[in-house]
Order: structure tokens, then sequence, then C-alpha cells
């Protein structure tokens, strides 16, 4: 197993599922692929290839919010990135945390953050935030706008 | 100067609360413990429960998760006590001070009797702020 032969075989086996395929360097390899053909994408890197699941990271890119699931590959020292893109207006999509727990908390940590709802994730609570955080207000949006009227937000000098 | 006062100044035993800081100034803090600096020689200790403790040792910017267990532990306090904010975080929230998860500094939620500033403050400025805060508080029951 080398880093052209996975690549091909990705390229191969997902050949209509692959929005955006960019060696952003030897290390890391970016893919963006279509949304309902994450489970397939995450069944095939881990239990085909043997990758590990790394992290998942969730971007406001202002007309989409993008989440990332990092794979690692660390026999030929490989980072696969999947993106998926979604729209603003559903952000909806399959969860890797029911069959992959990995991938549960930092699944919980994109919903409450990003307020992305992850698609059959075994349970959906609260994280790191508190509990009187209201519902529907995500803090790492780009249009998060202060919601607490007690909040002080100057030094006092 | 009456006699919890005194109990209270004697050998102040202290409680170190970490409400959410990156941990730079409890380094400091436990500095101030080690042979190099000495603060047992103030009579000073760490305690484990802060059922025991005559000072509370604040650091960190409260989050919202904290702020409720910082309420809580204050309550707890063998009462006469004195608190004190140790870091930038702790006096104004720092660099955090536009976090949505900060929302207001420590001096909103308990009452706090010395800042000591600095990001981290040397084990100097906390030696140095507590025994101004003993002899402050020494002359002030001596007035009344």
């Amino acid at each position: 197993m080398n880093r052209e032969t996975v690549l091909q075989d990705l390229r191969k086996k997902f050949s209509g599922e692959i929005v955006e395929f960019m060696e952003k360097s030897p290390k890391r390899v970016y893919i963006e692929i279509k949304k309902d053909s994450l489970r397939k994408w995450a069944s095939y890197m881990i239990k085909d290839l043997g990758a590990r699941f790394n992290i998942a990271s969730g971007v406001d890119s202002r007309a989409h919010i993008e989440v990332l699931y990092h794979f690692t590959l660390e026999d030929i020292n490989l980072i696969i990135s999947l993106r998926v893109r979604l729209k603003k207006t559903d952000l909806e999509i399959d969860s890797l945390g029911a069959e992959y727990p990995a991938a549960n908390w930092i699944e919980r940590e994109i919903h409450e953050i990003l307020g992305v709802n992850f698609k059959g994730h075994p349970d959906m609570r609260k994280l790191l935030l508190s509990d009187d955080w209201p519902e529907g207000v995500y803090p790492l949006r780009r249009d998060y706008k202060e919601w607490d009227p007690n909040a002080i937000r100057d030094r006092g000098v | 100067m009456g006699v919890k006062l005194n109990a209270l100044l004697k050998s102040p035993w202290v409680f170190h609360l970490s409400t959410g800081s990156c941990n730079n100034c409890d380094i400091e803090v436990l500095d101030c413990l080690t042979p190099r600096f000495d603060i047992e020689r103030f009579g000073m200790l760490l305690a484990g429960s802060v059922r025991h403790a005559d000072v509370l040792l604040v650091t960190g910017s409260a989050n919202r998760k904290s702020m409720e267990r910082v309420k809580k532990l204050y309550e707890q306090v063998p009462k006469p006590c004195l608190v004190v904010a140790i870091g930038e975080c702790a006096l104004s929230r720092g660099m955090f001070i536009n976090s949505y998860n900060c929302p207001v500094p420590v001096d909103k939620i308990i009452p706090v009797d010395v800042y000591v500033p600095g990001c981290p403050p040397r084990p100097e400025a906390i030696i140095a702020a507590i025994t101004k805060l003993i002899g402050k508080v020494k002359k002030g029951a001596e007035k009344s």
C-alpha cells in the first residue's frame, strides 16, 4: 500500500461521489464528497483501508457549513480529510457516532456549536455549553450575536 | 483585633480554585510553595477542602459553567474569608473578554479583596499582594 495506489483506488471506487479532489501536500488530501455517501466512505476508510478516525471539524464559510472528517493512514503517513458541504437551509448529515464511538462526542460538539443535525446519532445532548444556553443560538456561526443582556464587555476603566 | 480575625491572619490557609484558566497562573501559585519562594514562612498552606480555607485564590476567567461552582464554593468558605483574584483572566478576562462563554468577570460573581494583575503574575507579586492584604486587614481591624 502506498499513497498513489490508495488515492487511485478511492478515485475508482467512488467515482460518482467525489465533488472535488484536492491534493494539498504530500501528506494531506482533501476530498469533497456528496453528503449521502458519507457512511459508505467512512466504512471503506476504516474497515477496508484500516485508517484511524482522527477527528471531525466544522467550519462556517458564510455560504455553507462544512463538516470535515479527518482520517489518518499512519503506515503511509497520509491524512485524508473528507469534506461535506452543507447548505445553511439544510443542515442534516448522516451520523458516524452510532457506528464509530470515536465520532460521538465531536459530533455532539459540532451540533451545539454550529447547529449541524446528525441523523441517527445515539445521544444528542449538549457537551460543553452550559445547561441554560438558549436553543437555536450557535456561538461559532459567523452571524452570532450577543444574546445575554447581563454580559459585560468592557474592562471598566 | 477579634479572635476570629487573628486566627484568620496568623496562618491563612488557602484554597486554590481554577475557574478555567490556562494553568499558567496555577503553576505560579504552586511556585509560591516551592523552597525558593516558600510562602509557608507566612503560615500559608494549601488546604485540600474549601471548608478548611481562610483565603480563596481564584485564577482563570470564570465561564458559564464554572460560575455556578464559584458561587457554591464561596458559600462554603467559613466566614470571614478573603478572596484573591490572580491573573489578568480573573481580573477582567484578558483576551477572553469577548468570548461567548465568559459573560462577566470574577468580581461580579463574588466579592474580591485583592487583585493581582499579570499574565501570569510572578510569585513575588502574589506574595506581595497577600502580605499587603494581611497588613491592610490588620490596620483596618485596629482602627475599628
